[in-house]
């Protein structure tokens, strides 16, 4: 489809995971974001080496994006390098598609991975961690790798068929939709934490009044910790609390 | 001994890295973290114990934008290292670890003092990238992002070092001195340290739909599990 060959964009697609190997608060992902691009800016502007420095520092402009969906970004951006390098398209439109994309993009990277894929692998690896500690481990790192490495590969495959695939695969990868159903797996899965932690403060003897007190009660705490929560206490705030309490606890 | 810190360092090297500058692939979670800590230490089911309780706990705290989160890594080598040695010696009750989680947290907070404190650092890598490109240098970017590696993997090795031998003499000189009375006090706060974890991860996912999903698991899961103990 374009001059780039098949092992350079190969190459730029293992570059994405370092993305963020150079995160400043500055340019934020401009240093990985050109690194990642430099096999390909290399070939396009081969025997220009004016032209290539000027490609570079395009690329060390502020970019920050989600980095499991940069590769959406850096797939298309190379698309329009090789048609600025061809004279056929300004060069100043690859700055503006970045803008465009990466914040949006960011949006959804960290509502899906960091507010759905992330909460449902870990929750399911706490659960499967009282079967044995490395099922646990198995299932965390498998559950959130197996669709995390996918995603990068289509988003980075997406890219490289230019703007449109780029903007085509977002609408049809269904990320809100996957959200909200990983979402739901999350709090299923939570709620199961929940109920396993907190039938271990269950001292009763025998199931009745006393016991659904202790659910109720198990509950009771989860919601008013999720209130503070919205009321932005964190959950470290609420532990250095309880960690005063301790060694009050200890001093008396 | 000596093996011992220098292989948590090099494997909290590795999951420090994952945690920013390579990868992401999720080697940098507490529960990743503290069950091989803990088997570095003697004890990997105790190290799981410990990871998974502050896996739920920072599942929450997110990397958005410029914003930096504690550091449950850190957190995680140092509880590992903590509940495995606590576990080897003396056995690792309740007050035990309420205390290591616990004080697990201002190693977080230690641990993002020295995330941000790279990550200016890596300010001043980039910008020195940018004046080498200008002058036409542009394997510069190549050489930035090698330092901005190599410092992200640097400082995870000294923090995983630091974190391991602070768990370590917490747990061999600090906890036998507290004693059973004391321990079984501070044990109380179990749950209370349990279902903030559990409330963690509910209030990441909490949408108008899961909020029904999450309490009826819970109570299901309840119910199943204290009747199967009564029963059995």
């Amino acid at each position: 489809m374009g001059v780039l060959p098949d092992g350079i964009l190969r190459r730029v697609f293992r570059r994405q995971f370092l993305v963020q190997a150079c995160w400043n608060y500055e340019g934020m992902q401009n240093v990985g974001f050109a690194y990642c691009a430099l096999p390909a800016l290399r070939v396009l502007y081969a025997g220009r080496p004016d032209d290539l420095v000027k490609a570079v520092k395009r690329h060390l402009e502020f970019f920050n994006t989600h980095p499991a969906l940069a590769g959406v970004v850096l797939g298309a951006a190379l698309r329009l390098e090789e048609r600025a390098a061809g004279g056929t398209a300004d060069p100043r439109a690859i700055g503006t598609f970045k803008v465009g994309l990466m914040g949006s993009l960011g949006a959804i990277g960290d509502s899906f991975f960091w507010g759905a894929l992330k909460p449902m692998a870990a929750a399911a690896g706490v659960i499967l961690s009282f079967v044995h500690p490395l099922l646990g481990v198995a299932a965390l790192l498998g559950l959130y790798n197996a669709v995390h490495i996918a995603v990068r590969r289509r988003a980075f495959a997406a890219g490289v068929q230019g703007e449109e695939g780029a903007l085509r695969y977002l609408k049809e990868a269904g990320f809100a939709a996957r959200t909200e159903n990983g979402k739901m797996a999350a709090a299923v899965l939570g709620g199961a934490c929940a109920g396993a932690v907190g039938v271990g403060a269950a001292v009763p003897a025998s199931p009745g009044w006393e016991l659904l007190a202790f659910l109720f009660l198990a509950a009771a705490t989860v919601h008013l910790y999720t209130v503070l929560f919205r009321k932005a206490v964190s959950p470290s705030e609420v532990l250095m609390l309880l960690f005063v309490v301790g060694v009050l606890l200890l001093w008396h | 001994m000596a093996w011992r810190f220098a292989l948590a360092a090099a494997l909290g090297g590795l999951c420090y890295l994952d945690r920013t500058a390579a990868f992401q692939f999720m080697l940098h979670r507490p529960l990743v973290v503290a069950t091989l800590v803990g088997a570095v230490f003697g004890d990997l089911a105790a190290g799981a114990q410990a990871g998974s309780v502050l896996e739920l706990l920072y599942i929450g705290r997110l990397p958005v934008g410029a914003s930096v989160p504690p550091d449950d890594t850190g957190a995680a080598v140092f509880a590992g290292a903590a509940a495995a040695a606590s576990a080897t010696r003396v056995g690792l009750d309740a007050g035990s670890f309420v205390a290591i989680v616990l004080l697990a947290v201002p190693c977080a907070e230690l641990g993002r003092a020295a995330d941000r404190a790279v990550r200016r650092i890596n300010g001043r890598i980039a910008h020195l990238a940018v004046e080498s490109v200008e002058e036409g240098d542009v394997r510069a970017v190549e050489q930035g992002l090698l330092a901005g590696v190599v410092l992200f993997g640097l400082t995870g090795v000294l923090l995983s070092l630091l974190f391991s031998g602070l768990g370590v003499a917490f747990s061999r000189a600090v906890l036998p001195s507290i004693g059973p009375g004391g321990r079984s006090h501070i044990a109380i706060m179990l749950p209370l340290v349990s279902l903030l974890g559990a409330a963690s991860v509910f209030s990441c996912s909490r949408t108008e739909r899961t909020a029904p999903a999450f309490y009826l698991t819970m109570a299901l899961v309840f119910g199943v599990t204290f009747l199967s103990r009564w029963a059995g």
